[in-house]
């Protein structure tokens, strides 16, 4: 797992020198960037503690943010950052949605007129503070990364891809995103952190964008609240319910829902809260979903990690995508990276009934066969996981979960919500 | 007296003396008188440190130290030391044992394994009569690293100091006196290849704590020992593992390593044997166990009573142990429905019998059986109805085989072992073992 | 072999440890004088076994270990009561020392431990143990596991003990056979 290397190529005396930098102006930028760098550096390597668990404590942090989170907060929110004038950060991650999109589409709207389907459903972006870089861990299990295929290390690089992303905030190019940035009302607060003369380049300007973005994501405690009802309860301040609880034994039991195997539930040793996922990657074989308008084309696939370009070679990871955080899953309005389904009940159902009664869910051809996993084409199919529970029956077997224990999981997974008030 | 002869020989030659010879006859005496004087020279030297050696305090026996039976450590000794009043000069003793072992599944062959299942190397360094230390430094399963199955783990680090000529003190990382093998645990000192069960699930040897130990030693066959140490780790619990159902404290046992240590242990363990051949003795360990990780509390408490019964070639042994852990509803009701929950409690009984069938000096033969049971998740804490798991069966382990003792050290084993519940676990297993 | 008589005054002071502290229990004095009450006074004799005896020993089965040994003889007035050898072994790393009392006829006094180190197994040092030892002759077996008991945790103490208590029995006996002693 990786320290981030903060790339501070843009900090060249020379061209600050240029801007007419003063030595102390360099001096007290060299050290508000190395405090940032230090701070992502520290953050990074703190959060840097395997699959499942931060280092958080009990306790959620008071949130005064830092000089950069305030400006990030900001950026977050600033509309005109896009080609439309009509799409920020948070049009995609809203807030009351767990910071994942307020509708049920299967992917946003983007573009410079707001009409152009995006690639994938936009992920929920909380409690991803302990995530770290994409690596292959000691037994081979592809681990970490921003994104549903991990190719954004941290938080900052996922931020420099929907600026410019044609089908997203659609800007022209990183120079078209530093000056609305510099036309923006918080400009002036930008240059005071970054010093005045941030804009005159715009690599280390768009790099600084990206900085702040993710100092608010992680400083924001509404990121990372731990306020659900099953956090208080673990603290020992509330109870669940008994269909909660029903709910929860059924999520960890290995031979019913066994959830837990790869949204663990249990606190870790040493005392962090858990964050519902262990940050790998699985290949579900979830069905095509016709409302992708590229799906329109029978040869297109979206086959995620070996989508990217550094793993075209590892066809056996074609398919797999990102485990997502049950953190806030029951206020998402759209499932999986295709958004194929729109509510909890239809996701239990299928992980449960997906082996036991494949024709609920697939497509039948002509010759009457069931097209299991037809979001792959045949050589990639051998991939899907069918050896783990609950996914890991035949047809005519009784499902894992049956219809009531779907709703008991589903009555636990709302504990899961943050704002939890008694 | 060989001399002598070459000096009578030479004598003889020299005869008879000739006009040409007298030269050689001179030279000869002159050789003899020379030899003389060495010779009283010699004598008074060998008197004189004979003296010395007399008068010098810390002598008594002729033999030196080297020549015992455990001459290797001698070897390693920088100073053996002489006399039974001993002098106080430190010397530094290495200790190791190992054991090499292969284990068969009679049922599935194809799960049959060989392995170093221990190499232990340590020291012992006395620095003065009243204070050593003591350690040992463990690797299990050959080779250590991040992709192979071995551990690399120091499992013992104390200094011993004499008190008084009853008490002495340990500070440090020491083992608990718990059981009858957890102390003793070499290969040599028990009957079959693997440990039994009831020491190595229930009582988690090779358990070693860190703190203060008393011992004290008395003359009706009383040993004494009672100490204050870091314990168990209860926030360790791992519910999708199935470590805590193979053995509850050996799961949670934190050896010392970044142990927590916000709540401490108290142990006591009382051993008599005062009748020669025979000991009994029992040990009990207690302490908290969440070290205010979590809002809840919970206690784990550990006992056990032994007896060992040694008459001329007999070897009879027994031990019952039982573990407690209290207020595991509160810590199991999230991980409910998980494979692994914190047991209430645990516990676990065996009877052992050998017989020295055969012997000479160098050789020995025992053959053994033992019959343990155990149940390493007897009771669960209610956590509402259809939440709460069942206990589980208790096992019961039967092991029928023998050692075979070569000079003093080393052991040969073999035996055969039948389990009632896990009937893949069957095995019949071949051991290799040594300590000095 | 020889048995040179090397002085009695310095016979105490030869075989009286240092200053004893914990590990040491007893002075070789001290046990020599609970072995025989009614001796006056200990002389220090010297043994020198020669080859002969040596292989004899070895083919005892009871391996010689030195040529050398020396003995404390209790006497009282112009008889012999017997004599105490003191020898050591090694336990497990440590040094045991030890005294074994021989009246005239061979037969063995209850072992006296001098000192003893080892952390554990000093259970060799209670009484009961040590008087298994009484009554025993050359031609007992001494062997822990048959006529001497174990002490569970002390086994190689035990054993090493046992067989330096058999070693000097058959020392003596041999030499004893030879008329070597008075």
């Amino acid at each position: 797992m990786g320290i981030i290397p903060i790339k501070l190529a843009g900090l060249k005396r020379s061209g600050l020198a240029a801007a007419g930098m003063a030595r102390d102006g360099f001096t007290d930028m060299a050290m508000r960037i190395g405090a940032i760098g230090l701070t992502g550096l520290l953050a990074s390597v703190a959060a840097c503690g395997g699959g499942g668990t931060t280092s958080a404590t009990d306790a959620p942090a008071t949130a005064t943010l830092s000089a950069a989170a305030a400006v990030g907060e900001k950026i977050f929110h600033d509309p005109s950052l896009s080609a439309s004038g009509l799409q920020s950060c948070a049009s995609c991650h809203d807030a009351a949605h767990g910071h994942s999109p307020a509708n049920a589409l299967a992917a946003q709207l983007g573009g410079p007129n707001g009409e152009l389907q995006g690639m994938r459903k936009a992920p929920a972006i909380r409690y991803l503070a302990a995530n770290t870089p994409f690596f292959f861990a000691a037994d081979g299990t592809p681990t970490g990364g921003f994104f549903w295929d991990g190719r954004a290390r941290t938080f900052a690089e996922q931020a420099t891809e929907p600026f410019v992303n044609p089908f997203e905030m659609a800007n022209a190019d990183k120079a078209a995103v530093v000056a609305k940035v510099a036309a923006a009302p918080y400009a002036a607060e930008f240059k005071a952190l970054y010093g005045a003369g941030v804009f005159g380049d715009v690599e280390s300007a768009y790099l600084r964008i990206s900085l702040a973005v993710q100092q608010y994501e992680r400083e924001d405690t509404e990121f990372n609240s731990y306020s659900s009802k099953y956090d208080a309860f673990l603290r020992g301040t509330a109870t669940l319910a008994e269909q909660e609880l029903r709910g929860l034994a059924l999520y960890n039991a290995p031979g019913k829902g066994n959830c837990a195997a790869c949204h663990p539930s249990a606190r870790g040793a040493d005392g962090a809260l858990p964050l519902f996922t262990d940050f790998s990657y699985d290949n579900l074989g979830v069905p095509r979903n016709p409302e992708l308008v590229r799906n329109a084309d029978p040869a297109s696939f979206d086959l995620g990690l070996c989508q990217r370009a550094d793993l075209t070679a590892r066809s056996d990871l074609c398919g797999a995508f990102k485990v997502p955080s049950l953190r806030n899953v029951a206020v998402r309005e759209a499932f999986f990276h295709n958004g194929r389904f729109k509510s909890l009940k239809d996701v239990l159902t299928f992980y449960v009934q997906r082996d036991t009664n494949p024709e609920k869910w697939y497509p039948i051809a002509g010759d009457g066969k069931v097209q299991k996993f037809d979001d792959l084409p045949e050589r990639h199919r051998a991939n899907v996981n069918t050896t783990e529970g609950p996914y890991n029956r035949r047809p005519g077997e009784a499902p894992a979960l049956s219809d009531a224990e779907i709703d008991d999981v589903i009555a636990f997974l709302k504990t899961l919500n943050d704002g939890y008030a008694p | 007296m060989h001399r002598a002869c070459v000096l009578a020989a030479a004598l003889a030659c020299a005869a008879p003396p000739t006009l040409a010879q007298s030269t050689t006859e001179t030279e000869l005496s002159r050789r003899l008188d020379q030899l003389a004087s060495e010779l009283a020279k010699v004598k008074a030297e060998l008197a004189t440190l004979q003296q010395q050696r007399f008068a010098a305090p810390p002598v008594a026996t002729a033999p030196a130290a080297a020549t015992t039976a455990a001459s290797t450590t001698a070897a390693a000794s920088t100073t053996a030391a002489q006399g039974p009043g001993l002098a106080a000069e430190p010397t530094t003793v290495l200790t190791s044992y190992g054991e090499i072992n292969y284990n068969r599944s009679t049922r599935d062959s194809k799960n049959t394994v060989a392995d170093v299942r221990r190499f232990v190397l340590g020291y012992q360094h006395r620095f003065d009569e009243k204070t050593k230390v003591v350690t040992e430094l463990e690797v299990e399963h050959a080779v250590s690293s991040s992709s192979d199955p071995g551990e690399v783990e120091v499992e013992q680090a104390f200094i011993e100091r004499q008190l008084t000529r009853q008490w002495s003190a340990r500070a440090g990382l020491f083992l608990i006196p718990a059981g009858l093998l957890n102390e003793n645990h070499e290969p040599t000192a028990y009957y079959g290849v693997e440990r039994n069960f009831v020491e190595t699930a229930i009582i988690p040897s090779t358990w070693r704590e860190g703190g203060i130990q008393f011992v004290g030693n008395f003359e009706n066959g009383l040993t004494a020992q009672f100490g204050l140490t870091t314990g168990f780790d209860l926030n360790k619990w791992d519910a999708t593992s199935t470590e805590g159902r193979e053995s509850p404290l050996g799961a949670i046992h934190q050896e010392l390593a970044l142990a927590k240590a916000g709540d401490l242990s108290a142990f006591g363990a009382l051993n008599w044997r005062g009748v020669p051949g025979l000991l009994l003795g029992g040990s009990l360990f207690t302490g908290g166990a969440t070290h205010g990780q979590s809002s809840e509390k919970s206690r784990i408490t550990l006992w056990d009573l032994h007896a060992r019964y040694t008459p001329g070639r007999w070897d009879f042994a027994g031990v019952y142990s039982r573990g407690t852990i209290s207020n595991t509803a509160a810590f199991n009701t999230p991980l409910v429905g998980s494979a692994t929950l914190i047991p209430k409690s645990f516990d676990g009984w065996y009877g052992q019998a050998a017989y020295k069938v055969w012997s000479n000096e160098d050789y020995s033969l025992s053959p053994f059986v033992r019959w343990e049971q155990f149940n390493t998740a007897r009771s669960f804490a209610d956590l509402g109805a259809g939440l709460t798991p069942a206990g589980a069966r208790t096992e019961r382990v039967i092991t029928l085989g023998a050692n075979f003792n070569i000079g003093s050290g080393i052991v040969l084993k073999a035996d055969l072992q039948r389990f009632r519940e896990n009937g893949y676990a069957n095995r019949f297993d071949l051991g290799l073992g040594w300590s000095f | 072999m020889r048995i040179a008589l090397v002085g009695s005054i310095a016979a105490a002071s030869a075989l009286a440890p240092a200053a004893a502290f914990a590990v040491d229990y007893l002075s070789a004095e001290e046990a020599a004088r609970l072995m025989f009450p009614d001796a006056e006074r200990f002389e220090l004799h010297e043994i020198v076994l020669d080859a002969a005896q040596l292989q004899a020993l070895d083919a005892r089965g009871v391996r010689g270990r030195s040529a050398r040994w020396q003995s404390l003889a209790a006497r009282r007035g112009d008889a012999t009561l017997g004599h105490v050898i003191v020898d050591q072994v090694t336990g497990k790393f440590e040094l045991i020392g030890y005294a074994v009392g021989i009246a005239l006829d061979g037969t063995l006094k209850p072992v006296e431990i001098l000192s003893y180190r080892e952390s554990h197994g000093g259970e060799i040092r209670l009484p009961a143990w040590r008087r298994q030892f009484a009554g025993k002759s050359s031609t007992s077996t001494l062997r822990v596991g048959d006529d001497i008991a174990n002490i569970s945790g002390a086994t190689l103490s035990c054993t090493h003990v046992t067989d330096g208590v058999r070693r000097i029995v058959a020392v003596f006996d041999l030499v004893k056979k030879s008329g070597g002693l008075r």
